[in-house]
């Protein structure tokens, strides 16, 4: 796309764009939105990026090897965490059972393992949007 | 250790394939990896829940529930390890251990091209992972998760030739079983609605104690249940989907999803049926008169559509939709015989279909010849393959020291003993059907002279693949005894409540 005004604002906005993702995954466990949410906002901003500059702009910006590796390991680091518990001696997935530190409700440290598996689902649900709307584009004639 | 290791199988049960299928995308290259792995799962996953089954039957501190996160019942899902669970666990592992190692050497034609297979296998674990969670999940909207990953797997499997028609055929499913997916999460929604909870032990003894004051949420409760995993499960009206899906998918897929996919929506049917609902309010509301009704004609229509199919794997797919008739019919027949014959018919399903499937599967890759007609003197030439395809069809017709004849005679038996005879009647009936769709494979295999042509047996793991199998199912039908105790225990549990 040639245009200048559109060129010129999704550079402006696309720092805001992945801060404001960083800051609803990392935040999902006290307000609304979550780690689903804000990786599609994190993923978005690519996808501004690769509609405006073009599809070749965008894969070289995060290749294609590099989403299946984040899509893989980030589902991965969800299991792990389940895995938290189950080595501290606890059922699958235990939180403040297992001995994590759980903190004030309501502070942004406060999810214990919650707040770690949103991380690895945000990049997941990230990537995943992304690679979604590379395979659409390819497909197009 | 060991008591922590004992105590966490059933996650690592259902976690160990879905772990491996989500970090198989990213070195999909190395092909001997991958099969390696995926054998690996499989054998493990036998190992485990051989330990499970063996540890329900000699009762150490079984039923065992485990909790998620540590969160007791109503709050937390949890994960029930009883005789249904392990019965449906084994029947998971071993059905589909044989299948992996079927695929090690034909898969790469099947689904044409070396890059495919990683993903071919990334939803085939993910089908066995759901398919495990389904056997131990006592948390409806688990049940429902289960159900949708189960789906869409299916519909990449179905997908995974390179070809349009399987194209069609996985978009056909695709579209079908999301109106089945909708179907059971409305009835659970009418469930929840009124009981308030999503547990099935707190469900059903909600439902038992209120059900008079809400009949008509619990009828449409019950009618979205069975039409919704009727679909998925291709109870006859609704199995349209079925023998396109089936016959077109690559033949390791087609095992997989005739012997087990269908499978595992039964068991969560007869999950909601009887652990939810419990048989008093089947009986209460007449549901398993409909489920032996709905039964008698998926058997008799089933099986004549499946003689009138020339196409080979066509009349194997027909052949699943009259074996469904079987299984719903006996979930209809409520006591504790008919419930373990249908049990132990569903297992031996698994290996039969399976296997019937994996042989046909090698002879239309060796020979290219798809129609029935067409398969004159095969017997002669693939002499292993065609005998495990007859003696799959054998054990399918119910002949004695086979598995599926033990299966069949509980189910007769049981349906006497309900003194219902339209059931006892179709079930023979059934049974002469489908030695007449079955039968002629062999007879043209075997009695009419072969070309001349160089046709051989699959290659080792194929055959090692079908022997296994076939062995299986002589071997539960000659001695059924502790899979035959843990279907009756299974039974017996379902008709407490």
């Amino acid at each position: 796309m040639k245009d200048f005004i559109l060129k010129r604002v999704v550079v402006i906005i696309l720092p805001f764009l992945c801060v404001y993702g960083f800051y609803v995954i990392l935040h999902g466990h006290v307000s609304p939105g979550g780690s689903f949410a804000g990786g599609i906002i994190l993923g978005l901003s690519i996808i501004a990026y690769s509609t405006i500059f073009g599809i070749e702009k965008g894969k070289a910006k995060i290749p294609e090897k590099v989403l299946v590796w984040t899509e893989s390991y980030g589902t991965l680091w969800y299991g792990l965490m389940g895995m938290v518990g189950i080595v501290k001696g606890f059922p699958f997935l235990a939180n403040k059972l297992a001995g994590i530190d759980v903190g004030v409700p309501g502070a942004l440290s406060s999810g214990g393992l919650i707040s770690l598996i949103g991380i690895g689902v945000g990049i997941r649900v990230a990537s995943t949007m992304v690679t979604l709307f590379f395979t659409m584009m390819e497909e197009e004639p | 250790m060991t008591d922590s290791f004992t105590a966490n199988l059933p996650v690592y049960v259902i976690i160990a394939p879905l772990f491996v299928a989500i970090v198989l995308p990213t070195f999909a290259r190395l092909k001997r990896l991958v099969q390696g792995l995926v054998l690996l799962v499989g054998v493990l996953g036998v190992a485990g829940t051989g330990y499970l089954a063996y540890m329900v039957l000699s009762k150490e501190g079984f039923p065992m529930i485990y909790s998620m996160g540590g969160w007791p019942a109503p709050w937390g899902i949890e994960l029930v390890v009883g005789n249904l669970g392990a019965f449906f666990l084994l029947v998971v592992s071993g059905v589909s251990l044989p299948v992996a190692l079927f695929s090690r050497d034909n898969l790469t034609v099947e689904v044409g091209g070396k890059e495919r297979v990683a993903r071919f296998y990334v939803f085939y674990l993910l089908l066995v992972g759901a398919l495990s969670g389904m056997a131990l999940t006592h948390d409806l909207f688990n049940v429902y998760v289960l159900v949708e990953v189960a789906t869409l797997s299916c519909c990449a499997l179905v997908s995974s030739r390179k070809h349009p028609r399987a194209a069609e055929a996985a978009f056909n499913y695709l579209i079908l079983a999301t109106l089945g997916s909708a179907l059971v999460m409305g009835g659970i929604g009418f469930i929840y609605m009124i009981t308030g909870h999503l547990n099935m032990g707190f469900a059903s003894q909600e439902i038992n104690r209120i059900w008079q004051h809400n009949p008509h949420v619990v009828w449409l409760a019950f009618s979205f249940m069975l039409v919704g995993f009727g679909v998925k499960s291709a109870l006859f009206p609704l199995h349209i989907w079925l023998p396109d899906a089936h016959s077109t998918a690559p033949s390791p897929a087609s095992a997989i999803l005739s012997g087990l996919a269908v499978k595992g929506y039964m068991i969560c049917l007869l999950k909601v049926l009887y652990n939810v609902f419990g048989h008093s309010l089947m009986q209460e509301f007449a549901v398993h008169r409909i489920m032996v009704l709905a039964g008698t004609i998926a058997i008799l229509a089933g099986s004549i559509s499946a003689m009138t199919q020339d196409d080979l794997k066509r009349r194997l797919a027909f052949s699943t939709v009259a074996q469904v008739g079987y299984i719903i019919l006996g979930f209809g027949i409520v006591n504790t015989k008919g419930l373990a014959g249908t049990l132990f018919y569903l297992a031996s399903h698994a290996v039969i279909k399976s296997l019937l499937f994996l042989s046909a599967g090698s002879i239309i890759a060796v020979t290219g010849k798809k129609k029935v007609s067409e398969l004159a003197g095969i017997g002669r030439k693939m002499p292993i393959t065609m005998a495990t395809f007859t003696i799959a069809s054998l054990s399918l017709i119910g002949i004695p020291l086979f598995s599926g004849f033990i299966g069949k005679w509980h189910l007769l038996v049981g349906s006497m003993e309900a003194g219902n005879f339209l059931p006892t009647a179709v079930i023979i009936i059934g049974s002469v059907l489908c030695a007449a769709y079955l039968l002629p494979v062999i007879r043209v295999a075997y009695f009419e002279s072969a070309p001349q042509e160089d046709w051989k047996d699959p290659g080792f793991s194929q055959k090692l693949a079908l022997i296994v199998l076939a062995a299986a199912t002589v071997i539960l039908g000659v001695v059924p005894g502790p899979f035959l105790e843990l279907a009756t225990r299974a039974a017996t549990d379902l008709l407490m409540r």
